[in-house]
């Protein structure tokens, strides 16, 4: 009845959140509009390009009824400059997310800020992997994306192959960085550590080894902490480079 | 799609989300929520679950009346909509058993005061009262009742050392921001402050996490 598996998203489920990108597709039947509980379909008239959920685009292609269009990140030049990006630009951090996706709303906002959204969207209701994400920029969910399409669409993907090798660079590049910067972690663990630009999968592949080091390291600096928070809280109001809330009460 | 879904969609001011794409957003952040984070999280007020839970039945109903027609045509909607359902379903069954798991591992603790109570459903709130009555009748008929009478408790806390086994609040985890927003982690050499931009990966212990992720700044992934 209760769910056996660990905490934190294992690989099949993340998988599963990919498959809800939306995607461009170019249909080759008519199919009318299905109601569905997220929502109804777009009707499909070949070649109108509409954007649908990743499951569903497979499912299309399974079913010869439509094409998927790969996402401008996708394509080989794209690539390539991510990974000269990874590899010389910076070769310590991860590339940038894409920029969210902003919408005018007629009072010079964007969506994003809109504060009276009741949900904020964030991947994978953002549309990342539509053919109107930007080029150069990984979505979060890239890598599964990726796989997903060239295992079940490889001949919608121009030069699949070479797609294919550039992947398999970047992940390792990417890879190689994470590894980096949880040896970092030898030197002292602060509060708060960012992760910019981390995709899903290499979250989910690292995460119980990250959280382990993590774990770890504060089981045994357990009592210096304490000590220090002692000694943080004799010095009393007076220690204000650290505004945090315990000091403030003081 | 009615005349309120065109207003909506021509409409500048709206957020021009749909309310089922909203939902589904909210589902799948307290699905990966509940699966992330070390603790119970509170149950969705706002009827969130009434909802969905209506919408299943409702396509159950839809897909008994088009199995009835054969129509070809119809056939692959058919597929569709329940490839769907199912991961609708999956979705929903998923949250439920992380948070029975939880449930399970900690019960004397969540039942232990109103505040943590109040995060429970009333369904969990019966099973896991009813749980743990059971559990408790086992124990006193195998064993309990050969003990002294002052040590047949199982929820102690004499000596300072409670017997009630509690999550630990302060295992990482990972967030996602929604906003830009300064977050401020406690670690174990330092406390820093950080300035966070939208859609940024941080990993921080959980007490420092919660209230971010309260305010809906922040959401566990």
């Amino acid at each position: 009845m209760a769910l056996p598996l660990p905490p934190g998203l294992v690989p099949s489920e993340v998988a599963f959140l990919c498959e809800m990108e939306h995607v461009t597709i170019v249909p080759r039947q008519r199919l009318e509009s299905i109601e569905l509980l997220s929502g109804a379909t777009p009707s499909l008239r070949p070649p109108r390009r509409e954007d649908i959920p990743l499951w569903l685009a497979l499912l299309l292609k399974k079913q010869r009824r439509a094409n998927i269009l790969p996402p401008p990140w996708l394509h080989v030049d794209s690539l390539r400059d991510l990974i000269h990006h990874e590899t010389v630009t910076d070769p310590t951090g991860w590339s940038l997310p894409p920029p969210p996706p902003v919408r005018a709303d007629g009072r010079g906002n964007a969506r994003r800020l809109n504060s009276d959204a009741t949900t904020v969207l964030s991947p994978p209701f953002l549309p990342s992997c539509t053919s109107s994400a930007p080029a150069g920029a990984l979505p979060y969910h890239w890598f599964e994306f990726a796989e997903m399409l060239l295992a079940h669409a490889s001949d919608d993907v121009p030069s699949a192959s070479d797609v294919r090798s550039l992947l398999r660079d970047l992940q390792e590049v990417r890879a190689a960085k994470m590894r980096t910067s949880i040896a970092g972690l030898e030197s002292g663990v602060d509060g708060v550590m960012s992760l910019l630009g981390v995709g899903a999968m290499e979250l989910s592949e690292s995460r119980g080894f990250v959280t382990g080091v993590v774990e770890g390291v504060r089981k045994l600096g357990a009592s210096a902490e304490a000590s220090r928070r002692e000694e943080e809280e004799e010095r009393g109001g007076a220690d204000d480079d650290e505004p945090s809330d315990d000091d403030m009460g003081i | 799609m009615d005349i309120d879904d065109i207003l909506r969609e021509v409409d500048p001011t709206s957020s021009g989300v749909p309310n089922e794409t909203s939902d589904l957003q909210s589902l799948t952040r307290l699905w990966v929520a509940e699966r992330s984070a070390p603790e119970l999280l509170e149950w969705p007020s706002g009827g969130l679950f009434e909802r969905i839970n209506d919408r299943i039945k409702a396509q159950i109903e839809k897909i008994e009346i088009l199995t009835g027609d054969m129509d070809p045509k119809t056939n692959f909607a058919l597929i569709v909509i329940q490839t769907e359902l199912e991961r609708y379903k999956f979705l929903v069954r998923s949250y439920l058993r992380a948070r029975i798991a939880k449930i399970d591992k900690h019960t004397l603790h969540y039942l232990s005061s109103e505040e943590l109570r109040n995060r429970l459903s009333e369904t969990e709130l019966a099973y896991a009262t009813r749980h743990q009555a059971l559990l408790h009748n086992h124990y006193l008929s195998s064993f309990l009742s050969s003990f002294p009478t002052q040590l047949q408790n199982l929820n102690d806390t004499a000596g300072n050392v409670s017997m009630i086994d509690s999550p630990d609040l302060d295992a990482a985890v990972f967030i996602r921001m929604l906003r830009d927003r300064p977050v401020t982690g406690q670690g174990t050499d330092a406390d820093i402050t950080l300035n966070a931009s939208n859609g940024e990966v941080l990993i921080l212990r959980w007490s420092s996490a919660k209230s971010i992720v309260e305010d809906g700044d922040a959401e566990l992934v």
